[in-house]
């Protein structure tokens, strides 16, 4: 045996007494596993809905920060490498042996970079990487799983069925019959199969059959209560809430077909709608999780907790009489504290996170973590330094030290940062959204999975596209495609269509937007209740194309299906801008009584879901219907379009900006007791300034508008060679706009 | 015919002294026993007492077969008799003409024979480097082949010593035979020059299936056996390597009569019992006394759940050859089967006296302390059986059904996993895996082992049956599968008869009453046939006399009910009533109605 061989050897001594009986807590880990990666779903679906909202202003260049991100990113793919080598160099050979420790180790690690980045693997070379080590250790049931993530995370779902159950097969005894008989007899009958119930729900889940899903679901909840696994049932709760809040499921729909369906199981007598059983179930495995001190999984909750809160009223379960109030609004106080808690949980974790050995669960994952942590940095680093440092052992040595935060709560962690990201979106704070979006990208990105960080990226790049134009926010995400290389990362993609979409529309482009939302519809799946998000913006973004294309029947038509679905759904949010869309559409359709009463419900529902900037868009939009119903209205909607001023300018995009100065001049001008002679200002300030973010933003349209009414301005003043110059702009911009030029390239950009 | 005999024996002679010559004993075993099993020509007349008949009379005829066969030969044969004139050496089972292959002539004994002679005894006595460094050198093909036959056995015996060396918590060690490697060139030179003979070529197919090249291990094998068909050892490595019906086919072999062999047992393994059946009885013509053809008609029997026609010939083995242990372990698993404890108490003495230390015989052991309800004892002997033999299926199998004995699943449930790894096409174990996780209370997890189980095997009632009452549970409620699940069953035969009862329920818990009469009714007439009466049938009755009741079919409902009127209890009172409201009814009174009602 080789000297380093020896030393390994020794080194390990320890572990290789411990390992048979560190092997035990793996089901367990595995459960908070996949919770953890359930995390990184739901963050990513609540983002990918909201982005739509995203249009205010401020400038910001992420380049410098891209350009460091991806170099790093190329490094560590190609030390994984490498440390893949020399692993299996390590085992050809047979002088240097790996500890049971080791193979922990590096299969934890695998199991990071599947969960962090599926692109980086692929699905053929790992499987035989995999079936490798098997063979060379049988009784490794680990790498099982790991060839069931493999395939979940690669979309075979055979394939990741099978694994998963031959995982659980092999390891709910958690080790092999021979050694098994003498342990204790109330152990054998104990399994730990109700993990392989909540793995299999989360598989269905994952692939998109939510009845299957919840069965499984049900099952675990019942399997883990008769054998009264505390924790696995608080995970289990967290997987239904967020099935729940994953799917869109309407109350009608009998999901939930068996009498042995949740609402008795959860022992509520009454019939719930969806959203308050979800959150029923919520508070239910915050609780337990607060008393098995789970604490990744009190912080999960609590990050649920503040999504459900983002978007949902909550209503009392019982409400008796007439006279109960309830008040209908939502909280923005309980998302914070809940945000707060989520992270402060974790801060707990970090402190004496060591000494908690009662933790089980996620303690022991941690541990693995650090070990798995240490050999990554090992290896990243081992580029550079392995000329100098050529001793393995010493190597191992040095970088073993355990990192203070493990990945799995910086991740958690990093969550937080972006649903706060989120929430000011919703709210209506750009400076805050693009503060959070940047703080989770220097600060986590190491432990952040790619979905979640392009997801970061992807806030950035939308906050840049609505306050500094097109131009700036494509480079930028030409910069992001370079980073997340692969074509599967489906953030990106929207964005890209996104934006592809909206500069069509302002461009003019008509098919071009028409084509680009028929792609939208193709990339969700057809099965219902499933991508409801995405289905959402499809059609949103269809009834906009229809809109700028005046057809005005169709375009109500499609938005009103659009309401009735949210409504079937309960998106709320989502309906608060679909009544504004309608309240566009009768505007633009000259028949503005019609719009009005949607422009106040649309308002009336921002003002209770707290969405600012929405509102003041609604009320922009209320003003203008006053002042189309004639200029007797005009003061009326000049005061409408102040009231909003502040909001707009404080927080609003480009667009919305010059829609309101817009609106003021208008208002201004068609107010009969103005005279424009007298204070010429207040009417070309407020055009000038939408002109040059129109210019911009290419919006042909309303810069045509605007260039209008500025030369109707300088007509009135009789300055005669600055009206032809508007004039001039104007007939311009009508030409573009009547005339789309270059076609071609406006796909690509 | 005669000579068609005397061929086979001539044949079989040669390849068992010749196989023999080579150590490869067992394949030598199987020709010697076969060449015994010819049947011998009682009648020396020159006109053969079998030949040819068609292949459709001998299908038919093949049921009897067996029994005339036990019952003495003599009948068999006049029965027979008419069925055609002399036919050539050579021909045909199947009405095909056999290729006739040359034996081989060994080497011719040249100066090596002395060396080889001596190689061969070290080879005997199992020092096998020992006799590979005398044939150093030595260019017969003769003497490659033993050398390198030596040094593969001694590579696989230093690999087993290895692994028990080594073997680390993780299970098996990564000890591999250290001498595949040498082994794998030279063959291959030999192949690409041509100078390897068949046995050469066997163990180059061995040589690669070892390094899991399965295809080309495949091609070898073929080459093998189409230029020396008698190495049955062949065949069963080849046979190992078809795992499915579609490699089987896809097998470009010599017709050879040995092929029929390879088929059949082929067959056997993949499950097509029919075809396996129809080869052996056709076989059993040449080899009336061949013990082995006996063994594998029995296990194929068994297979098919003809439980007593398999005993009876296992029965008639032992008698000839008591001290017999191959293919006893599926004795024993029959006898358990029909719970005959004496029996299989005889059977496991005898093989505990002949060589207890065989896996099938501790398989054997294991069964019966099963059958005497000593479950550790029988874990014991099968723990024991795999440790002899890792690979053995069925042990693996029955152990996860004492596990479930003994209550401790887990051990179950890994103990039936490793045989559906062993072999996937195991539908018992997927079967066992199933009904452990039902057992648990997991019915809609164990759904997925049902499924993957019917998809094996989807003529067989039992498991769809399974799968339909994991639908029906009370914890998945899902009715409509497990009414689908409910009809595949009763079109499959299901021998049980639960199909139709629970179709015909949960069609009308369903309220769907007019399938549930037409399910009712049917398994009235399947009831009636068997003559089985019992809470089913009232059940059946009682419903049927209400539905034709409400439809206005007044007197068949009076049939049903004067049936009901047989039995005891409270259904008897129910029929008395709507009797009488019928008879109300057909008398016009109004009150016919309000009867309707009350009901």
């Amino acid at each position: 045996m080789a000297f380093e061989g020896v030393c390994h050897l020794l080194a390990n001594l320890v572990e290789y007494c411990n390992s048979s009986e560190t092997s035990y807590d793996f089901a367990e880990d595995e459960a908070f596993n996949s919770e953890i990666e359930m995390s990184n779903f739901m963050d990513a679906n609540i983002h990918v809905r909201d982005a739509i909202f995203d249009k205010y202003s401020k400038g910001y260049a992420p380049e410098s920060h891209m350009g460091e991100g991806s170099s790093s990113l190329v490094h560590a793919s190609t030390s994984l490498h490498d440390f893949d080598e020399g692993i299996f160099k390590a085992e050809d050979n047979p002088d240097c042996l790996r500890s049971r420790w080791q193979l922990e180790a590096y299969l934890n690690q695998q199991a990071d970079i599947l969960e962090k980045d599926p692109s980086l693997v692929p699905l053929n070379s790992f499987n035989a990487t995999m079936s490798q080590l098997q063979a060379l250790a049988p009784e490794l049931h680990r790498v099982q799983f790991l060839q069931y993530l493999n395939a979940l995370t690669h979309d075979d779902y055979i394939a990741a069925l099978d694994n998963l159950h031959r995982y659980f097969d092999y390891s709910a005894g958690m080790q092999g019959i021979f050694s098994r008989s003498s342990s204790s007899f109330q152990d054998i009958i104990v399994g730990k199969y109700e993990s392989a119930l909540l793995c299999l729900g989360n598989l269905h889940c994952y692939f998109g059959h939510p009845k299957k899903a919840l069965e499984a679901f049900t099952e675990a909840v019942r399997v883990s209560q008769m054998n009264n696994d505390d924790s696995c049932l608080a995970y289990i709760l967290g997987a239904i809430s967020n099935l729940l809040s994953k799917i869109g499921m309407s109350s009608t729909i009998g999901t939930i077909g068996s009498p042995y369906s949740l609402g008795n199981n959860i022992g509520l007598g009454t019939p719930l709608s969806i959203q308050q059983q979800l959150l029923v179930l919520l508070k239910r495995s915050l609780k337990r999780a607060d008393t098995l001190k789970l604490t990744s999984l009190v912080s999960f909750d609590h990050l649920s907790l503040a999504k459900f809160d983002l978007k949902h009223v909550q209503r009392p379960l019982v409400s008796f009489g007439p006279n109960a109030y309830t008040k209908l609004r939502t909280c923005p106080a309980d998302v914070c504290k809940n945000l707060r808690l989520s992270s402060h949980v974790l801060t707990d974790f970090g402190v004496d996170g060591l000494s908690a050995s009662s933790d089980n669960g996620s303690f022991s994952t941690s541990w693995l973590r650090n070990l798995s942590a240490a050999s990554n940095s090992w290896c990243s680093s081992s580029t550079k330094s392995r000329k100098v440092l050529t001793n393995d052992f010493d190597n191992f040595h040095f970088h073993a030290q355990p990192s203070p935060i493990p990945a799995a709560v910086l991740q958690l962690a990093g969550s937080a940062y972006l649903l706060r990201a989120t929430a000011w979106e919703h709210y209506g704070s750009a400076p805050m959204v693009r503060m959070n979006s940047l703080v989770y990208a220097t600060c986590f990105a190491d432990a952040a999975s790619s979905s979640e960080l392009s997801l970061a990226y992807v806030k950035l790049i939308q906050h840049l596209a609505a306050f500094k134009g097109y131009s700036a926010a494509f480079s930028a995400l030409k910069l992001a495609e370079e980073k997340f290389p692969s074509t599967a990362n489906s953030h990106i993609q929207l964005l890209k269509m996104q934006l592809l979409h909206e500069r069509a529309l302002h461009r003019g482009q008509l098919k071009i937007a028409q084509q680009i939302c028929d792609e939208f519809g193709v990339l969700s799946s057809s099965v219902s209740g499933v991508d409801i998000e995405l289905k959402t913006e499809a059609s949103l973004r269809h009834a906009r194309t229809l809109l700028a294309a005046k057809q005005f029947s169709q375009a109500a038509n499609v938005a009103n299906s659009l309401f009735s679905t949210c409504y079937k759904y309960n998106m709320q949010v989502e309906n608060a801008n679909v009544l504004l869309l309608l309240a566009e559409i009768h505007k633009n359709s000259d028949n503005a009584v019609l719009g009005l009463p949607y422009a106040l419900a649309s308002q009336s529902f921002c003002k209770s879901f707290n969405l600012d900037l929405l509102e003041a868009s609604a009320t922009l939009t209320l003003a203008e219907l006053w002042l189309a119903l004639g200029s007797t209205h005009a003061k009326r909607a000049l005061s409408l379009a102040c009231q909003s001023l502040p909001m707009i300018l404080g927080h609003g995009g480009m667009e919305l900006r010059a829609r309101a100065h817009i609106v003021l001049a208008k208002c201004h001008l068609s107010d009969p007791k103005f005279k424009v002679t007298e204070d010429p200002c207040s009417v070309l300030d407020p055009l000038n300034q939408a002109v040059e973010d129109l210019q911009v933003l290419e919006y042909h349209e309303m810069a045509a508008e605007a260039y209008y009414l500025k030369a109707l301005v300088y007509n009135n003043l009789g300055k005669l060679d600055e009206r032809e110059e508007a004039a001039a702009s104007f007939r311009e911009h009508t030409i573009a706009l009547e005339n789309p030029y270059n076609e071609a390239d406006s796909l690509s950009y | 015919m005669a000579s068609t005999k005397e061929t086979y024996r001539v044949e079989l002679r040669a390849a068992a002294r010749q196989l023999g010559e080579r150590g490869l004993y067992s394949a030598a075993k199987w020709a010697a026993e076969l060449l015994v099993g010819i049947d011998p020509d009682g009648t020396p007349a020159p006109s053969a007492p079998m030949d040819t008949p068609s292949s459709s009379g001998s299908a038919a005829s093949g049921g009897r077969l067996l029994h005339l066969h036990r019952s003495g030969g003599s009948s068999f044969r006049r029965r027979l008799r008419p069925g055609g004139g002399a036919s050539e050496a050579g021909t045909p089972l199947g009405g095909v003409s056999y290729v006739s292959t040359p034996i081989p002539d060994d080497d011719a004994f040249d100066v090596g024979a002395d060396k080889y002679l001596l190689a061969k005894t070290y080879f005997d006595c199992r020092e096998y480097r020992r006799a590979a460094h005398v044939l150093r050198g030595q260019a017969g093909r003769r003497a490659v082949f033993l050398r390198c036959y030596a040094l593969y056995i001694a590579g696989e015996k230093r690999k087993e010593e290895e692994t028990i060396e080594h073997e680390g918590s993780l299970g098996k060690s990564n000890a591999v035979n250290q001498e595949l490697v040498a082994l794998e060139r030279e063959l291959s030179t030999h192949r690409r020059t041509g100078a390897i003979d068949s046995f050469g070529l066997y163990l180059y197919g061995i040589v690669l299936r070892d390094k899991d090249c399965e295809g080309l291990a495949r091609t070898v094998l073929v080459e093998s056996v189409n230029s020396y068909p008698w190495n049955w050892s062949a065949w069963l490595e080849l046979q190992s390597l078809c795992t499915s019906s579609d490699i089987l086919n896809n097998l470009n072999l010599k017709n050879h009569w040995m092929k029929d062999f390879f088929l059949a047992s082929a067959h056997l393994e993949l499950k097509m019992h029919e075809e396996a059946l129809k080869r052996y009885e056709r076989l059993m013509r040449f080899f009336r006394c061949s013990d082995y053809i006996q063994a594998q008609i029995a296990t194929v029997q068994y297979s098919m759940r003809d439980l007593d026609e398999a005993d009876m010939i296992f029965e008639e083995l032992l008698r000839t050859d008591p001290f017999r242990v191959d293919s006893m372990d599926v004795y024993s698993n029959l006898l358990y089967a029909k719970e005959s404890s004496t029996a299989l108490s005889f059977l496991a003495h005898r093989v505990f006296l002949t060589d207890k230390y065989r896996p099938e015989s501790c398989c054997i052991i294991a069964n019966y302390y099963s059958l005497k309800g000593q479950h550790e004892k029988s874990v014991l002997y099968f723990q024991r059986a795999l440790k002899l033999n890792r690979k053995y299926l069925s042990a693996w199998t029955l152990m996860g059904h004492e596990f479930v004995e003994l209550k401790n699943t887990p051990a179950a449930i890994d103990a039936y996993r490793r045989a559906v790894d062993i072999n996937p096409r195991d539908y018992r174990a997927w079967y066992g895996l199933g009904q452990i996780y039902e057992m648990m209370g997991m019915p809609f997890y164990a759904l997925y082992y049902f499924r993957k189980s019917s998809c094996l095997q989807p003529n067989d009632a039992r498991l769809w049956n399974a799968m339909a009452q994991c639908y029906e549970s009370d914890q998945l409620q899902m009715i409509e599968e497990a009414i689908k699940c409910y009809e595949r069953s009763a079109n499959s035969n299901d021998t049980e008869g639960i199909a139709l009862h629970q179709l015909a329920k949960l069609h009308g818990m369903l309220g769907q009453s007019e399938e549930a009469a037409f399910y009712y009714k049917k398994d009235l007439e399947r009831m009636e046939v068997e003559e089985r009466q019992g809470q089913n049938f009232v059940e059946a009755l009682l419903f049927l006399a209400k539905h034709c009741r409400n439809i206005g079919r007044f007197e068949e409902a009076e049939l049903y009910c004067t049936k009901l009127l047989d039995y005891t209890g409270p259904e008897k009172e129910t029929a008395k009533s709507i009797l009488q409201g019928l008879k109300r009814a057909q008398s016009g009174y109004p009150s016919m109605d309000i009867d309707h009602f009350a009901m």
